[in-house]
């Protein structure tokens, strides 16, 4: 098994392998305060600068250059701008769930990377239930969007956030039967093992070496999942809680300024959790030539944030009840046949 | 799924041709045609106050002072509320006023924009356009047409 | 030829074989209800009681065949009042014909037409609105383009425009205090105001919807934000000069010279003016330029609906709209509001080098059909889009004539009518084109509907371009001599339409002998088009509603006028 992060951190400053509880709490906590920067550094680039980029090549435009080299100071112009608005509370808001539900919406998010393995040493824990927490502490984002959808005293924010529930619900589980569908593959739900589980040569032709990578195993759960998994983080052409030409902007309408950004941190943040996930559970985490595992780690979910952009340049909105059809009985028999099928082929090879 | 991947293939196609169609404007200004209608200019000594181009504005834009001798004193346009119909340049039988290309005008209040004789002779070409040229062909098609005389008031 | 319309329906009474109405005839049917007759310049007008003009109208409508009721234009005369209800027929809209209810001054009460033209409805409120008539038996004669705290009618003589019109704040209704609608206290439906500032509504339109869950239980229009008393305008301005600006704003999205050639159309009818023909080709292709123009924009924003961001389809439609309009600039002067047409012909000849216009047009018209394979490779060709468009904001094609739906709106429900065709005028029944229709009567169909009209309009673009190359140097005569003050005969009116980007766009000319106009009424497609919103929504989900709003394809401004 390999090292974790606090361990290293641990050994770094000397307290050995061994740590007592008080080292290992310190050490954590430095260990998620650095992938915890490093993941709201990557939302930082993704949010004001990169989508904006993307979006310009995708229609054609130049997009953000003014501000520094390649227009990357609009980052830093662009919090400003919003942290200096004015934080407007609505009449009749019920505030503590108001409050909470933005901080709810960028935690559980940023939670989820606790145990995505990121290579070159980068992982804060390994619990063997890996999967399974980081698909629970996913699910908590639906907490949130119903808390600031029914907490806004906006009837916009109240469609947007029953939206958000019934999307999710019609999606989850699906999510959660492909991913257990690789579960059978690797017989463990533990992420380091997963990812070790795919570490092999599928197929070697002339030089090149294809992977063992689980999209490539079975790439048809891996399409079914990079789809549940843009409905999951709610992305176009899933983006029916927001929907902004039909209910404004959904659950998140009525904020602004900080709480504003913090919701969009959250939606950046689950859009890079939904890729870490795909990355670990698909494409072999950190696992590369050359590169070291952390910039190939990167350049997995980056790739993966790039297709949900194309998505969203091409592809229209589905309608509330044809996701819900789509769901319930499209995805969910897709996904129970895939697993079957996985768990037929994983005991007939086994 | 086949319309579904035809979508995304064209909008791909148009990310990776890496053309652009927006200009990035104040460094890259844009090409106007040379019958643009902008910012009128005013000239004075061509003017003979024969008040019609008061007369056909349709928003009343065109303010006209003169003495009882009919001698000009004031001209003032107000160019934040003309619609640029252009209608104050036909009329003119002198081509005392023309509309430039020049688009980029800008004031801080409404008062601003309420331009004297002064301000309007001073309005710059449009990267050098003098609109006149191009026009000329046409305007006989105005002077001088209609039944009987032509009257200039 | 493309232009001839199958003819193999019965004759209506008071038809003639060769198409003609026989105001005879229809005087016959009408019997002793006609009191008077009156000789408008587009047709003769029939004069009602007001307390018979249902039966008049029923008669008309279902044994005559005028199925279609183009506008009402209501007004206040020194002596009484006058509603017009001018008939047309969808299947030939040449057969026209005026009804004129004259009501008492002292007390202007006429029947409503509401039960025999369903799209009477918003054409007399807003009659109510402006004039001041009161219709009998109106289902809901509210206000329409005016708050419904203004004092008077504006149009009406006694009108005084003096007088502010301050209305407390505390008499408006309470836009915070819960409005449940429905059932009282126990409803389960929710009220939801779309607008007036929403992303989708395309302009300041405010819808109120009362939702049951996410489905629309019944929605209403809310109109009159952008009302800008263009028809006072008008009424202000001489016919020469000083109208001509205007029409560009009605529907200010790039349709301009259509709707110049509106109020050209009826102007020069009015007043007898001859067009040179080598103008009416300039204006034939400069309008068909509009056309482009406004259908990629109609294109580009119901992508936005139904997308759901302002991403790629958008983008594209408006880069091919600079196009266009790149060509209008060089043609007109302006990108947006040409003041191009005059009476009497166009305000200039194609621009010098005229080799470098005809190259520009060209390159544009030959690169259109790949452009319009992309569109279709991104959109109609999309799974999801057909997924969303198709089978909803369903107008059955009786629908759609009961509210006086024109216009790709009246096409993509089946409803074979254009007046490019069916009423000539400009150039248009000497080129090659055809009226596309499609049967599908959803939001798919109109968007179907758009893209073909685009490519009919490339062939009318591409046919005068071949003509004004070749047009004799010695016979280019863009203006034909008109008057420079204009001063039609006293109590001549009339009625005409033209095709502009969202169907009919009329216009009724009264003149009282001055160099304005005495009434000047603007018949909007928009308008009538927005009416069917209610029905084509009626138990569908709300993305629907934003979808079939984006289909009609409404421009707020010409809705408000």
């Amino acid at each position: 098994m390999t090292q974790t992060l606090p361990e290293t951190i641990g050994e770094l400053l000397g307290w050995g392998t061994e740590l007592s509880f008080g080292q290992d709490v310190v050490a954590s906590l430095i260990g998620a305060a650095l992938v915890g920067t490093l993941m709201l550094t990557m939302t930082a680039i993704a949010g004001p600068w990169a989508k904006r980029k993307i979006t310009a090549a995708f229609t054609d435009r130049i997009a953000v250059n003014r501000v520094g080299p390649f227009g990357l100071l609009i980052i830093v112009a662009d919090a400003v701008r919003l942290l200096s608005k004015e934080l407007i509370v609505p009449e009749g808001v019920d505030r503590p769930a108001w409050d909470l539900a933005p901080i709810v919406l960028a935690g559980s998010a940023l939670l989820g990377f606790a145990v995505i393995p990121m290579g070159s040493g980068i992982h804060l824990a390994d619990p063997e239930v890996g999967l399974v927490y980081v698909f629970a502490i996913a699910s908590v984002a639906s907490v949130g969007l119903v808390m600031a959808g029914y907490a806004s005293n906006n009837k916009y924010s109240m469609l947007g956030g029953l939206r958000a529930v019934a999307q999710n619900l019609a999606y989850e589980i699906p999510l959660v039967l492909i991913a257990a569908s690789v579960v059978l593959f690797a017989g463990s739900l533990q992420m380091s093992e997963i990812v070790a589980a795919q570490q092999g040569t599928l197929l070697a032709v002339g030089g090149l070496s294809i992977p063992a990578w689980y999209a490539f195993v079975n790439p048809f759960a891996f399409v079914l999942f990079l789809v549940a998994n843009l409905m999951e983080v709610g992305r176009n052409p899933f983006d029916i809680p927001e929907a902004p030409t039909e209910i404004v902007a959904g659950y998140q309408t009525e904020y602004s300024s900080v709480y504003f950004v913090l919701i969009y941190l959250g939606e950046f943040l689950h859009i890079f959790l939904g890729a870490a996930i795909i990355t670990t559970v698909f494409l072999g985490g950190p696992a590369g030539p050359v590169l070291p595992g952390i910039l190939w780690f990167l350049i997995k979910i980056w790739a993966i944030f790039l297709f949900t952009q194309w998505a969203r340049s091409a592809l229209p909105r589905l309608r509330i009840d044809q996701l819900i059809e789509v769901g319930w009985k499209g995805m969910l028999v897709l996904a129970f046949a895939n697993l079957i099928l996985t768990a037929v082929i994983v005991g007939v090879i086994a | 799924m086949i319309g579904i991947f035809k979508s995304m293939a064209t909008t791909m196609k148009h990310a990776l041709d890496g053309q652009t169609f927006t200009v990035e404007y104040p460094e890259e200004t844009p090409d106007v045609s040379p019958r643009f209608r902008g910012v009128h200019k005013f000239s004075q000594e061509r003017c003979i106050w024969c008040r019609q181009c008061e007369n056909v504005c349709p928003n009343d834009t065109i303010q006209i002072v003169t003495d009882e001798q009919r001698n000009g004193e004031q001209y003032n346009l107000h160019i934040g509320q003309c619609i640029y119909c252009r209608l104050c340049e036909e009329v003119c039988p002198v081509d005392a006023i023309l509309l430039t290309q020049n688009f980029e005008f800008t004031g801080d209040t409404k008062d601003d924009l309420a331009y004297n004789k002064e301000q309007l002779k001073n309005v710059p070409w449009y990267k050098d356009i003098d609109p006149l040229a191009s026009r000329e062909p046409d305007r006989g098609g105005w002077i001088g047409e209609g039944e009987g005389e032509v009257d200039y008031q | 030829m493309s232009l001839e319309r199958p003819r193999e329906r019965q004759l209506d009474i008071g038809e003639t074989v060769d198409g003609d109405v026989d105001y005879d005839a229809l005087a016959e049917l009408l019997g002793d209800r006609v009191v008077d007759r009156e000789e408008h310049v587009n047709a003769p007008a029939f004069v009602v009681r007001p307390d018979e003009i249902q039966d008049a109208l029923f008669a008309l409508r279902d044994e005559a065949g005028f199925d279609y009721l183009s506008c009402v234009t209501a007004q206040e005369y020194d002596d009484r009042y006058e509603s017009i209800y001018h008939l047309k027929k969808y299947d030939d809209p040449t057969q026209e014909l005026g009804v004129v209810v004259p009501t008492a001054k002292d007390a202007p009460i006429s029947q409503t037409a509401e039960p025999v033209y369903r799209t009477a409805d918003w054409h007399e409120r807003e009659a109510y609105d402006l004039v001041g008539i009161n219709y009998e038996g109106h289902p809901d004669l509210r206000r329409i383009l005016l708050p419904e705290t203004w004092q008077g009618h504006p149009l009406g003589q006694d009108y005084n425009a003096e007088k502010p019109q301050v209305v407390p704040f505390r008499k408006h209704a309470n836009p915070l205090q819960p409005d449940q609608r429905g059932e009282g206290d126990n409803s389960d439906t929710m009220f939801l105001n779309i607008g007036p500032h929403h992303p989708a509504t395309h302009g300041v339109l405010h819808v109120k919807a009362v939702l049951d869950g996410e489905q629309i239980a019944d929605v209403e229009p809310d109109i009159g934000y952008l009302h800008r008393c263009e028809e006072q305008m008008c009424q202000q301005g001489t016919y020469r000069h000083q109208i001509m600006p205007y029409p560009d704003r009605w529907d200010y999205v790039s349709a301009g010279i259509l709707n110049e050639w509106a109020y050209a159309r009826a102007a020069e009818d009015l007043a007898n003016i001859e067009v040179p023909e080598y103008a009416q080709v300039i204006r034939t292709m400069s309008a068909e330029l509009c056309r482009i123009c406004s259908h990629m924009l109609a294109l580009g924003t119901f992508a936005l609906d139904v997308f759901g961001d302002f991403t790629a389809v958008f983008q594209y439609a408006f880069r091919d709209r600079e196009v266009v309009q790149d060509i209008l600039e060089d043609l007109t002067g302006q990108r947006l509001m040409f003041n191009y047409l005059r009476l009497g012909g166009v305000a200039w000849d194609l621009p010098e080098p005229r080799e470098e216009f005809f190259e520009k047009s060209r390159d544009f018209l030959d690169g259109l059909p790949k452009k319009l394979k992309e569109y279709h490779n991104l959109i109609t060709s999309n799974e999801i889009f057909q997924a969303r468009c198709v089978n909803t904001g369903i107008l059955p094609p009786e629908v759609a004539k009961q509210y006086g739906a024109t216009g790709p709106v009246a096409r993509g429900s089946g409803v074979d009518i254009d007046l490019r065709r069916d009423d000539p005028y400009g150039y248009y029944d000497e080129l090659d084109w055809d009226v596309v229709t499609e049967d599908g009567c959803d939001n798919y169909g109109r968007v179907l509907v758009r893209m073909q009209e685009v490519e009919e309009s490339a062939k009318i673009i591409e046919q005068c371009l071949d003509l004004l190359e070749e047009w004799p140097e010695d016979d280019r005569t863009i203006q034909s001599n008109v008057p420079r003050t204009l001063k039609p005969e006293p109590d001549t009116e009339i009625y005409r339409g033209v095709e502009a980007a969202k169907g009919e766009l009329g216009i009724y000319i009264r003149a009282d002998g001055t160099d304005k106009p005495a009434r000047f009424k603007i018949r909007s497609p928009c308008f009538c088009n927005l009416h069917t919103l209610r029905e084509m929504t009626q138990g569908e989900y709300i993305p629907d509603l934003i979808a079939s709003l984006g289909s009609l394809d409404i421009v707020l401004g010409e809705v408000d006028r």
